[in-house]
């Protein structure tokens, strides 16, 4: 076991350490911040943008880039987080919180410096996560049936309701409309048309980077406009950024915990990350001496939450590589990604393709490595960056977001449906919905249309499958533990607790 | 993420009841289109079951949140801008409308400007100039370094002595670096 998982990091590092894959690595975390950094652009409008740089590259590599732009964007998210006070999305609003205070206070740069440290660790921790857990998991995957398949997605989009914010009916009808946008096409049985309305455009079903691009790119960029953005970029000198013996020994637990709280609700299907930045900060305050030292500038707040916004953002690939389920709505549009470039994501990658595996895994520690060489020095570029006005940044994003989408298909009809989609997306947020469901809903369930299919198909059409299979019967036991704990009014109340702390 | 001010509590929430009423509506779309579909049998699903199983279920939530919205209570609706949607969707609808025909030359300009209208920041001459600086650099970017078939000027609207002089230079560049190369493997 421990020789395997030595020899499988060893054919990985041998994959990612070719000058090509470090190139496209670096090329990636360079670029991924560079977009990610850009307020109020989140990972998914960043990958989304960026997906057409990554074709004329082989699978390998472009995953790995792709990969590389995932954690850059992430990493830009926390800097414009910290200097800023605009998170990038949900999982660096808790960074807002002590990070800005620091920087306000002249230590932006220890504030920096330490989330890229934390995020390292944290790194580091996850991969080694990833390399041990994917082997089992995947073995274990191929006990799944349909049936249970299908139960494991319904479990995740129950989780996923209970982490979105807002009402828990709102949370279900909002993965529904994204279930239903998923049968809009030819029906892959049947050959029929469905919901296309006679429209040949999209009889070949929605892009998933259209949807995404439409409710994160510009609905985002609308409801920026509206906001008349205060937008304080900190003033005061960055200072010096590498923390100093005091703070290593303040941040050393809280990172430790954080990691450890990160990589482990990241596994949970159905964007069990978003969670980790809220519960480590929870924790920290909860186990500090001082309490009130948080909202004030507290390293902790910084350190614990960072890192496991990291090692979540990792280990949510698990479900992914292992499972071929995507957890969350980055992940999502990774399944979109590698459809692109003809991989099929699943447990026949890792015994198939294992170069890709393992230079991915390999390649996650790189990329890791990388943002603490790449982005330390070059944060007054960043900072630089960051001083460019949103009437100039928003036309920008703009153009790169059509350009994006123009090149994914040459298509100008999709670029006419992210317009769509962004009037909608528009809508949708407006309405007090939240997108990230809608998307993860959207992806999961063609996958769990085939699945039930095929599950009924081989009970011939009876619902006991679901119940007779001790896993599926599991699982389903399981979401709707799930839902009923969240509508109980002491749940709600915690959860609700919870999420308030970034309000 | 940020509540706006606007938003106040009232005896019925509006924002939930406008929320059914999409829900309403998605599910009537939803339904229509899959109208004519067979649902089939349970051991060999329809193709239509989906749809519109799918869209009953969200039917049902947009008439829970209605009910909720009305006796319920809860945050008013957020006002809707409109400037800022027009025209920074209209500029996407500019861009997917001239792309192929006029290539990056004219759909980026025309898009960046368009969006700018936007916003009530904007500064005419700042942003024409940005316009077209940003059109070069996304041109020099996605066609030059990376390849990609997007159109740029397919009118011929660069004159063409300045067509010549950057095929000249890049040219030039590109036999500097091959002699350099040849210089150092030998």
């Amino acid at each position: 076991m421990t020789f395997d998982l030595i020899s499988n990091l060893a054919l990985g590092l041998s994959v990612a350490l070719t000058l090509k894959n470090l190139w496209l690595c670096f090329l990636g975390c360079l670029i991924g911040t560079l977009i990610g950094v850009l307020p109020g652009v989140g990972p998914i409008a960043t990958i989304t943008m960026l997906l057409p740089i990554t074709f004329g590259i082989d699978p390998v590599g472009a995953l790995i880039m792709l990969a590389g732009i995932y954690y850059g964007a992430q990493y830009g998210g926390s800097t414009t987080a910290i200097l800023v006070n605009i998170p990038g999305e949900a999982t660096s609003v808790v960074t807002t919180l002590d990070g800005h205070q620091m920087a306000k206070q002249g230590r932006a740069g220890v504030a920096l410096g330490i989330a890229a440290i934390g995020s390292f660790i944290a790194g580091c921790v996850a991969t080694i996560i990833i390399a041990a857990l994917a082997a089992p998991l995947t073995a274990m995957a191929l006990l799944f049936g349909p049936a249970d398949y299908f139960a494991l997605m319904v479990m995740g989009l129950m989780f996923a309701v209970v982490l979105a914010r807002g009402s828990v009916p709102k949370a279900i009808a909002i993965i529904l409309v994204g279930i239903l946008l998923s049968t809009v096409g030819t029906d892959l049985e049947s050959g029929e048309e469905r919901l296309t309305f006679g429209w040949t455009e999209i009889s070949d079903g929605l892009d998933v980077a259209v949807l995404a691009m439409g409710l994160f790119g510009f609905a985002e960029i609308l409801r920026n406009l509206e906001i008349t953005q205060a937008r304080d970029v900190v003033r005061a000198a960055i200072g010096n950024l590498l923390p100093n013996r005091k703070d290593f020994a303040q941040s050393a637990a809280p990172i430790a915990r954080g990691t450890l709280i990160g990589s482990i609700l990241g596994l949970l299907p159905g964007n069990g990350a978003v969670l980790g930045p809220f519960a480590s900060y929870t924790i920290e305050k909860k186990l500090a001496d001082d309490p009130t030292r948080f909202g004030r500038g507290a390293i902790e707040g910084v350190a614990g939450p960072e890192s496991a916004n990291n090692a979540g953002a990792q280990t949510a690939f698990i479900p992914l590589l292992a499972l071929g389920i995507p957890p969350n709505a980055v992940m999502a549009l990774m399944v979109g990604a590698m459809t692109i470039h003809g991989i099929v994501p699943g447990p026949q990658i890792m015994t198939k393709q294992p170069n890709l595996f393992w230079g991915m895994i390999a390649s996650m520690w790189i990329g890791n490595l990388m943002l603490l060489v790449i982005n330390l020095p070059l944060i007054g570029l960043w900072v630089r960056f960051l001083k460019v006005p949103y009437r100039l940044m928003f036309p920008a994003i703009i153009l790169l977001c059509c350009i994006g989408i123009y090149s994914i298909n040459n298509s100008p009809v999709e670029v006419l449906m992210t317009a769509g989609f962004g009037l909608f997306g528009y809508a949708v947020v407006k309405f007090g919905f939240e997108p990230a469901p809608l998307l993860l809903g959207f992806v999961l369930g063609r996958l769990m249309e085939e699945k039930l299919r095929q599950a009924l198909v081989i009970s011939r059409g009876s619902f006991m499958t679901f119940i007779d299979r001790p896993l599926s019967a599991g699982l389903l036991l399981l979401s709707v533990i799930t839902i009923v704990l969240a509508v109980l009014p002491a749940i709600r109340k915690g959860r609700e607790e919870v999420f308030q702390e970034a309000d | 993420m940020s509540q706006s001010p606007n938003r106040r509590p009232s005896a019925r929430s509006a924002i939930d009841i406008a929320g059914g009423l999409f829900l309403l509506a998605i599910a009537a779309l939803g339904y229509l289109g899959g109208f004519n579909l067979p649902v089939g049998h349970l051991s060999g699903i329809g193709s239509g079951l989906l749809p519109k199983t799918l869209a009953f279920l969200v039917a049902t939530f947009g008439i829970l949140l209605i009910v909720q919205g009305l006796f319920g209570g809860g945050p008013a609706l957020e006002r809707w801008a409109i400037r800022g949607p027009f025209f920074v969707l209209g500029a996407v609808v500019l861009f997917a409308l001239t792309i192929r025909w006029g290539g990056l030359i004219v759909a980026g300009p025309l898009a960046v400007i368009m969006a700018s209208l936007g916003s009530d920041e904007t500064r005419p001459t700042e942003i024409a100039i940005f316009a077209v600086a940003l059109t070069l650099l996304s041109g020099l970017l996605f066609k030059e370094l990376l390849n990609l078939p997007i159109p740029f000027d397919p009118l011929g609207l660069i004159p063409s002595f300045l067509s010549y002089a950057y095929a000249g230079a890049k040219e030039g560049i590109a036999g500097f670096f091959a002699a350099l190369k040849g210089a150092l493997t030998r």
